[in-house]
């Protein structure tokens, strides 16, 4: 049984004709449950298509995306719902935490459980259950507002697991962070990786955390290229 | 559950949001066709009203005096002045007579020269008749002749003729004397009786027309009020009862005076009983002549009914009666309304007992379904 | 499921609040808009109510007693009186005239009643302090509109009354309160002026040959007299007895006596077709502007609440969310706050419509209106809001 995701072959060309122009050629990722990989490149490499491409909210032009046991795109969308995909099979973990402002932080994770139907209890209940492996379980009835960048970070991760999904996609994810709260939040999203087993992708150019990584993809002109990473041991808490 | 982490807010929001529904609630409720009607009620009580019958008059003197000339003639002097009281046969002022004078004079010379030969005639006649008792003696005893005698007697016929003549001349000279002095005494302008002079319409040397009333003179002992009273509401009025009158100018002081006569003719087109009412005392400064007058006339107090006020008198369906307060709800009762008096009272002939409760002020019309809402008063001034 | 609106409202419900009571005020508004104008029909209304009258007969051809002047010889009512079919039949004057007291003037309606009592048609049908009229003469009743309170003296024209008793919502059509006082007293009323138009009409009667004539004393003083004498009346109410038709004791009157008669339905034409006709127009004519400005007002807020939270909409979609319940966040966000201003409207309009000086009327079938206006708008509003966030794309919350 294959788990994590795979990409074959994918492409995105943007406009037609003469100003099409090319934005992914040929990108191949393999990522597994539980690891964490890094996905680096310059501006304008092709790296935030790509990631709107895995994250289901652009069509890519051709390729093949298989997400756990369903291939999800095969020159085409194999999904009817992208939405209920995105909902249910990918966790997004955003630069800024954008957490929505009106709901505390119990209901910010619980949303997505409910807005799959699960009962709200149930969804407050699992909530918890990820603040409290986050360690916010005591900020779980304070407002986004009120948490600090790190505290509002680690809820948005918890958000992006609440839905057990087969794969997180983080954007960037210590951009506003210090080294140590950067450093904290990949930690972070190791234990996540390995205790849920997520595949987990980080996009960055974060120089500080690119050395975690055990392997890496490096986007260059819409083509990716796979390297080993340092795989530099995390320190503890 | 959320609710506790909301607490704050929560009762924030409900510090606001509550009393706004109230109002809400208490706006929908108080407010339109739905709103009970605010309404005040009364007691049904059982007394005696004293009627009363109000009518508005003018100040009239029972005798006038318009005095003027009988004859065309100009004024030559007038004495009397609007506010002179003025005593019976005073001369107020005179016509001028033209040559009235002058031949009143003439006359006079006239009647003097006839008295003179009357005189004369007189004289002739005691002479004519001397002469006859002596020439009767003197032919008795033969000294004269028949004849002379007979001229002497003849002589005497003539004088007592003569005689009469000038009696009659005499008297109808002094009655064309007498009818120019009557024709002169017209001219004159006499007070009939005592009074005061409330107009004088002309002055010296005006010429006036026969017939024009040159001083009007009025008896101030003769003042009464000319009184209307309006038909509907004249029930029970008669000669004899005692009455108020206020005049205009002294709205404070109440004058008695007394009804003297109710006009066998009323005014048709105003469709108002006329009376005189009298007063009992005149005021010391005698009120002007059409002055207007306010009259009530009080009438005997009536025996004890149900009275109501007349603002609880309403129109229902076509009936007149009033609206019934009972513990259930209001209901319409028509009514047959009796004698009333000034002060808004009327009398029950039937339809209520004493005891009952009717809605004496109201908001609005009201109808079998209306609910009510009883206060004390509803202007925010005591009635 | 959680209500993303109630808790975006209940997070910033200060905001909504706040809005609201501004939108509501609007909305109060557009009420009382609505008020005035069915106050103006109620006037009309009332008017005809209180004069208690099924039949109102004037002069030929003229448009009854309240929109026109109209003048019928004041025995008339006698033999309209004797008409089968009539239970009453009385005067009526209506003046619109200044109306004094002390330092004070006060535009009133004056209305003539025939003697009689309470009851009859023409007189005040309730009172609200007080007592009905007693004297024939120089007593009043009076709405309690003008000011006056009981034992007030005033004076219209020449006489000084005295105010016996107050009601309520006793009105001309034009909104002006009434004054009732005797018949007899009102037609005096009515043509006299004041002592220096009598003394002027005097003097140009004395100095007409043709009246004074030396020759023919007292033609003068006759001609006076019948110059100051009114016989003269506005109209003559007449009750039908029941069960009698409107028609059928109208119709003989109008061929035989040479009047026109009006039943309750054509006055009410008159009244409210006629006199308030532009009125109404007017008033149409704000509540459309007063609907377009609070549609502007709703949207403009909508959107501009929506536009706030453009980011978490992105998110909300990239993480999954339906376009349904975004829309139905959106539309309910709208209809909480027209429900606010609904609310706020309503009592704002019921609390300010008696301080108006005409007769505001606040019906609960024009509330139930606005309220249905007010949610439509609502929606029609938060449309335009609506497409906004649909069109949101979720790739705008992945950077960069």
């Amino acid at each position: 049984m294959a788990k994590g995701i795979h990409i074959e072959g994918l492409s995105k060309r943007y406009g037609s004709g003469d100003t099409a122009f090319l934005a992914l050629k040929d990108v191949n990722m393999r990522v597994e449950p539980g690891e964490v990989v890094g996905l680096i490149g310059p501006s304008g490499s092709g790296k935030s298509t790509l990631l709107k491409c895995l994250g289901a909210v652009i069509d890519p032009t051709a390729g093949r995306m298989t997400l756990g046991d369903d291939v999800i795109f095969d020159n085409g969308w194999k999904v009817r719902d992208l939405r209920a995909l995105r909902r249910d099979k990918i966790g997004f973990v955003f630069q800024a935490p954008y957490l929505i402002p009106f709901l505390d932080v119990t209901d910010n994770v619980a949303l997505l459980p409910m807005l799959a139907g699960m009962p709200d209890a149930q969804a407050r209940a699992r909530a918890l259950e990820l603040l409290t492996a986050l360690d916010v379980q005591h900020r779980a009835k304070a407002m986004p507002s009120q948490l600090s960048g790190g505290e509002q970070q680690r809820v948005a991760i918890a958000r992006g697991l609440v839905n057990r999904p087969p794969v997180i996609l983080a954007d960037e994810p210590t951009a506003p962070l210090d080294s140590v709260r950067a450093m904290a939040v990949i930690r972070i999203l190791n234990e996540m990786a390995k205790r849920f087993e997520t595949a987990v992708i980080v996009v960055t150019h974060d120089e500080k955390i690119i050395p975690t990584f055990q392997r890496i993809y490096h986007i260059r002109d819409g083509v990716t290229h796979e390297e080993a990473g340092e795989g530099r041991a995390l320190s503890p808490p | 559950m959320t609710f506790p982490r909301l607490q704050a807010r929560t009762l924030a929001v409900l510090v606001v949001v509550l009393p706004l529904l109230a109002l809400f609630v208490y706006v929908g409720a108080r407010s339109g066709p739905l709103a009970p009607v605010k309404v005040t009620v009364s007691t049904v009580e059982s007394r005696s009203i004293t009627p009363a019958v109000f009518g508005i008059g003018t100040v009239q003197a029972r005798y006038t005096y318009r005095i003027g000339a009988t004859v065309p003639g100009r004024i030559a002097t007038l004495n009397a002045d609007v506010g002179d009281r003025v005593s019976a046969g005073q001369l107020l002022g005179e016509l001028d007579g033209v040559d009235l004078d002058e031949r009143l004079a003439a006359l006079q010379a006239g009647v003097k020269s006839s008295q003179a030969n009357l005189r004369k005639a007189e004289t002739s006649r005691d002479f004519a008749r001397a002469q006859v008792r002596r020439y009767d003696a003197l032919l008795q005893i033969q000294s004269t002749s028949e004849e002379v005698a007979a001229l002497k007697r003849q002589e005497l016929a003539v004088a007592e003729a003569v005689l009469v003549a000038a009696k009659e001349d005499t008297l109808r000279l002094q009655a064309e004397r007498e009818a120019l002095q009557a024709q002169r005494n017209h001219l004159r302008l006499l007070a009939p009786a005592a009074g005061l002079v409330v107009a004088r319409h002309f002055d010296p040397g005006t010429t006036v027309l026969a017939g024009q009333a040159v001083v009007e003179i009025i008896d101030p002992a003769s003042l009464w009020v000319h009184t209307r009273f309006d038909q509907v509401s004249a029930e029970g009025l008669a000669a004899g009862l005692p009455a108020e009158i206020v005049l205009r100018s002294a709205p404070g002081s109440l004058l008695n005076g007394r009804v003297l006569r109710i006009e066998p003719l009323a005014d048709e087109i105003t469709e108002e009983l006329l009376a005189k009412v009298a007063f009992t005392t005149l005021p010391p400064a005698l009120p002007p002549v059409g002055e207007l007058a306010e009259v009530t006339v009080q009438l005997a107090a009536l025996p004890a009914t149900p009275v109501i006020s007349n603002a609880a008198v309403r129109s229902y369906k076509g009936q007149r009666g009033v609206w019934k307060y009972q513990a259930g709800g209001l209901e319409f009762v028509s009514l047959q309304l009796g004698r009333s008096d000034l002060q808004g009272h009327v009398q029950v002939l039937q339809g209520l007992a004493a005891g009952d409760q009717v809605v004496l002020y109201s908001e609005k019309v009201l109808s079998a379904g209306t609910r009510i809402d009883i206060t004390d008063q509803l202007t925010g001034q005591q009635p | 499921m959680i209500s993303l609106a109630g808790r975006d409202i209940l997070h910033s419900w200060g905001k909504f609040i706040f809005t609201g009571i501004g939108l509501g005020l609007l909305i109060g508004v557009t009420l009382t808009m609505a008020g005035v104008y069915r106050g103006m029909v109620d006037d009309g209304k009332v008017l005809l109510d209180n004069s208690g009258a099924d039949l109102w007969v004037v002069q030929q051809d003229t448009l009854g007693p309240y929109a026109e002047s109209s003048g019928i010889p004041d025995t008339l009512w006698r033999s309209v009186r004797i008409m089968p079919g009539v239970a009453d039949a009385v005067n009526v004057t209506y003046l619109t005239m200044q109306v004094r007291q002390a330092e004070r003037d006060v535009r009133a309606m004056v209305v003539g009643v025939h003697a009689g009592g309470p009851g009859i048609p023409g007189w005040p049908p309730y009172l609200l302090a007080g007592r009905q009229i007693t004297r024939g003469h120089y007593e009043a009743v009076a709405d309690i509109a003008t000011g006056f309170t009981l034992g007030d003296e005033i004076t219209i024209r020449r006489h000084r009354y005295q105010v016996v008793g107050l009601t309520r919502r006793m009105v001309s059509s034009g909104g002006d309160p009434m004054v009732f006082i005797p018949l007899k007293d009102a037609q005096e009323a009515q043509f006299l002026k004041d002592n220096d138009a009598i003394l002027r009409q005097r003097r140009s009667t004395a100095a007409n040959p043709q009246f004074n004539r030396p020759a023919v004393p007292g033609l003068l003083e006759a001609v006076t007299a019948s110059q100051t004498h009114n016989p003269s009346v506005n109209a003559v109410l007449v009750r039908l007895l029941p069960g009698v038709s409107a028609h059928d004791v109208a119709e003989p009157i109008r061929r035989w006596k040479h009047l026109t008669v009006y039943d309750r339905p054509q006055m009410e034409a008159i009244l409210i077709g006629k006199l308030i006709a532009t009125s109404s127009r007017q008033i149409g004519m704000f509540l459309v502007i007063l609907a377009l400005v609070s549609a502007a007002i709703v949207a403009f807020i909508i959107y501009t609440l929506t536009m706030d939270k453009i980011r978490e909409i992105a998110v909300l979609k990239l993480i999954g969310t339906r376009n349904r319940t975004i829309a139905g966040m959106i539309l309910q966000q709208a209809m909480v706050l027209g429900l606010i201003g609904f609310v706020v409207g309503k009592i704002s309009a019921t609390f300010a419509a008696p301080m108006f000086p005409k007769y505001v009327l606040l019906l609960p079938i024009d509330s139930m209106l606005g309220f249905l206006a007010v949610m439509v708008i609502c929606v029609l509003a938060s449309v335009v809001a609506i497409r906004m966030a649909l069109n949101v794309d979720p790739a705008e919350a992945i950077g960069g």
